[in-house]
């Protein structure tokens, strides 16, 4: 956020918090005493199960004070403390973004994505590698460039992308900058900002800071209050609808939309405050990875309990700095891309819009979109029907992810494996597939190379009905080039390479890996008999 | 600001016209479309609607027309009472002139046929309109226009469609329930017409009511199975829409699907049923939709399936019964609606 707005903001995501709890009281729906102890009892219980340090220590005796204080608070007493507390949070959640440090991190460093993550660690980078690829061979940028150009400029995009990965933000910016945006405001983890370097960077590239563990009201009632106003106040902003990177490799279609109905209020408040762009509008963004840094990580807390047990992850590879530069050496040296691809854009009803920011209906009819706002014909919010609106748009987003998904050699290869091993163990559930399956999972080529077969020709036939996309560098490809190409890729990187060929017998090394690449596909069903 | 003066009625068949008049008791100024001139004259100028409500008199509140223009500018609750094989085509023309903030509730209790699109999907598709429900329930018209008390449900996932509609529907002798799961009302709507065919055979064969207490539950089964699929609430075919429509239609000799099937078994042809017996009948286009459905998702419903094979494979009412009774001996309560499953 730009220092100029940063306390105008700051102040307003307060009145707002503050102003609609004290309502919310005085209408009878919570008193305030009870938002307060709850704050107070979801704080201490976060705490109660955090690792022992001063700012901890210091955290548990102020909530303690806090609660001291609640007992004997009076009604006036208790609005002091409820606005102590929003104040707290809100501050919090504000990045410090700073227009200098954002051109000298993505301008006067050419090489981009690669030096900036290489800054984790410079001296081990230049002793190690000191020949890195250029990064913008690798990130591949496609899709509806020109129309997120023009639409940055008739109104506020919130872009939504596909979530695979930590690299995803990181790479989202760079994309943005290299086709000449402004940077977008980002509601990061916590922990992305546990490394210094990376949370300087991550501060100064628009992000502004999510505590995931913070489960009270008030925390999330202020978030979303602060993504609001930020978009009324016309930053683009980036959200991950997904609700954290895909445990299971596949492409979200389960959409977590609390951030997203943010762009309903502000585009409401932005018709009653008559202002001058109010329009916002949604671009959908996919994301594809030949291989993902965090693979083994996120395919292991799937498989524990599908994700549940360990929803945030503090401590997998994009904290080990030397996986990441492992993951950058041996990926880029093998022609590893990724594909950023820009979607077509939607308004917040899922409307397809022009270059100009104009909505059209299925039909191609020109949609009034202030009409879905109208309350006894003003406009106004209403809330069950604003997040019903907002579901509505996460289904066409969800058809987006699908249908703008870039595959790769490594899911293509990954889906014939694992569906063959599968076809094998018809009995097997996937835990037990997985776990408690063969010893060693060995396939011959011929085998393998006659359901690839089958699969690149369903495959080929959805990209031609636009239900997919391809990895362009298969185009033309034979089946066994698709075989070579995403066996290269899955032997190296991971500690335990997904896939090996030895001789004319194919390996599947990690089944959870394979799964994992494999479950990228899903959705479209494919099958290989 | 934007202001409508009327609540509008697609369709003058008996179902458009018996709302409309609904409506026009409670007090709404309502335009009614219709293709017909000489039925909008006719309606206009005597307040009748003789080819399908006979001699009922209309409320006069009931203004018929011909624009559909007219009725997307004057009113933000429209409700369309048009079958099944027409409705898309109503739809893209009415959304050619509708606004965003108009209420849009399909009275059509039937499926498309090539898409097996439910009417709130081809509403979607076809308009700007996202706040879209269904109006189902059991309502045999002739009892409504004759003042009796029934009851109907409202369904969206747009709870201000639901109260909006419950205030302008609600009367003394019409009551309203909400319910938030379109896909089942609209889908227990459109099943029970293939069992309500089912019904008229077996009253036509003198077989009995055990029989039909038969089709009532297990067609419930089968309405369950389907709607599992596409993400209903098995608890919505429990309500009025599942058994209380099933059990209206397949006991009232009134249904048109239930007249299908009755005149079915006394050895009439589908052909000369459609064509001097009744004009529409949802049922019939459904069995194949229900059908071609289950086939793709290796579901079994073994009734709706009977009826798909008397109707489009002219196979014998007999043999058809003979062969369902001797199917393999099974559970019950269905093993994948219980909660752990």
């Amino acid at each position: 956020m730009r220092a100029e707005d940063k306390a105008r903001v700051v102040e307003e995501v307060i009145r707002r918090v503050w102003t609609e709890k004290i309502e919310d009281a005085q209408k009878g729906k919570t008193p305030l005493h009870t938002v307060i102890n709850d704050t107070v009892y979801h704080e201490r219980n976060r705490l109660s199960a955090e690792k022992k340090s001063k700012t901890v220590r210091q955290s548990k005796q102020y909530w303690k004070r806090v609660n001291k204080e609640l007992l004997s608070a009076s009604e006036e007493k208790q609005k002091e403390i409820l606005k102590e507390l929003v104040t707290l949070f809100t501050k919090e959640i504000v990045g410090n973004f700073n227009d200098n440090v954002y051109k000298f991190a993505t301008g006067v460093l050419p090489v981009g994505l690669s030096v900036l993550l290489n800054t984790i660690s410079p001296r081990v980078l230049i002793s190690h590698f000191p020949r890195l690829p250029d990064i913008s061979d690798r990130v591949i940028i496609r899709g509806e460039v020109e129309q997120i150009k023009a639409l940055h400029k008739k109104g506020t995009v919130i872009l939504v992308p596909t979530h695979s990965s930590n690299m995803d933000s990181i790479v989202v910016g760079w994309a943005l900058h290299k086709i000449g945006l402004p940077p977008f405001a980002y509601g990061a983890g916590l922990n992305l900002f546990s490394n210094r370097i990376i949370s300087y960077f991550m501060n100064n590239l628009g992000a502004y800071k999510v505590d995931r563990k913070k489960w009270n009201k008030v925390y999330k009632d202020t978030l979303k209050e602060y993504a609001t106003v930020a978009l009324e106040n016309g930053y683009h902003n980036l959200f991950f609808p997904g609700g954290g990177r895909s445990r299971s490799g596949a492409v979200e279609q389960k959409l977590k939309l609390g951030l997203m109905g943010t762009g309903i209020s502000a585009y409401i408040n932005n018709l009653k405050n008559n202002k001058e762009k109010p329009n916002l509008y949604v671009v959908p963004c996919t994301l594809s990875y030949q291989l993902v840094l965090e693979g083994e990580n996120l395919s292991e807390d799937f498989l524990k309990e599908t994700g549940k047990s360990r929803y945030i992850i503090e401590n997998d590879e994009f904290s080990q700095v030397r996986r990441i530069l492992n993951f950058l050496t041996s990926t880029l040296r093998i022609d590893s891309r990724i594909y950023v691809h820009f979607c077509p854009a939607v308004d917040l009803f899922g409307n397809r819009v022009d270059n100009d920011g104009i909505s059209y209906d299925n039909r191609g009819r020109k949609v009034d979109t202030t009409r879905y706002v109208l309350v006894n014909g003003e406009v106004d919010h209403l809330h069950q029907r604003d997040c019903q609106y907002t579901r509505n748009l996460g289904k066409k987003l969800s058809q987006a992810y699908l249908k703008y998904n870039v595959i790769m050699s490594t899911n293509i290869v990954a889906f014939v494996i694992f569906k063959m091993m599968k076809l094998n163990n018809p009995g097997l559930d996937l835990y037990s597939l997985i776990r408690t399956g063969e010893e060693e999972w060995t396939f011959s080529v011929d085998e393998v190379l006659l359901a690839l077969d089958k699969l690149m020709n369903q495959l080929w036939s959805l990209e031609k009905n636009d239900k997919l996309l391809m990895d362009e560098r298969l185009s033309g490809a034979s089946t066994q080039d698709v075989l070579d190409r995403g066996l290269r890729h899955l032997k190296v990187y991971h500690r335990k390479p997904a896939l090996l060929r030895k001789g004319e017998a194919i390996i599947a090394n990690e089944p959870k890996l394979v799964m994992f690449y494999h479950n990228r596909l899903l959705h479209y069903g494919l099958e290989i008999e | 600001m934007v202001k409508y003066d009327s609540v509008g009625v697609l369709g003058g068949g008996s179902w458009g016209t018996t709302l409309a008049h609904l409506l026009g008791l409670n007090g709404q100024n309502v335009l009614l479309w219709l293709r017909d001139e000489k039925s909008c004259q006719e309606l206009n100028d005597r307040h009748l609607n003789k080819k399908y409500t006979n001699e009922t008199l209309i409320s006069e509140r009931v203004t018929a027309t011909t624009s559909l223009e007219e009725v997307a500018l004057r009113c933000e609750i429209i409700t369309l009472a048009i079958p099944s094989h027409a409705f898309r085509k109503v739809a893209y023309e009415l959304g050619n002139y509708l606004q965003a903030d108009q209420i849009l509730l399909s009275a059509c209790k039937g499926l498309e046929s090539k898409t097996y699109a439910r009417m709130s999907s081809v509403l979607e598709e076809e308009t700007c309109c996202q706040k879209i429900g269904a109006l189902a329930g059991p309502n045999l018209y002739k009892e409504i226009l004759s003042g009796h008390p029934s009851a109907t449900v409202v369904a969206s996932s747009f709870h201000e469609v639901i109260w909006k509609s419950i205030e302008v529907y609600s009367s003394k002798n019409f009551r309203v329930y909400g319910n938030d799961d379109l896909a089942g009302v609209e889908l227990g709507g459109a099943i029970k017409n293939v069992i309500a065919i089912a019904a008229g055979i077996m009253d036509g064969l003198n077989y009995g009511s055990n029989v039909k207490a038969l089709l009532l539950t297990r067609g419930i089964t089968e309405m369950s199975r389907i709607g599992i699929q596409i993400g209903a609430n098995p608890l919505t075919f429990t309500g009025l829409t599942g058994v209380g429509d099933t059990m209206v239609t397949c006991t009232s000799p009134l249904s048109r699907n239930y007249q299908v099937g009755y005149c079915l078994a006394k050895g009439e042809t589908l052909e000369s049923i459609l064509e001097n017996v009744v004009t529409i009948a949802e049922g019939v286009n459904t069995a194949k939709v229900l059908h071609d459905f289950a086939q793709s998702k290796g579901l079994e419903i073994p009734i709706i399936e009977g009826v798909y094979q008397v109707l489009y494979e002219k196979r014998d009412v007999m043999d058809v019964i003979f062969e369902s009774m001797q199917r393999k001996a099974s559970w019950e309560i269905d093993p994948t609606f219980t909660a752990d499953a």
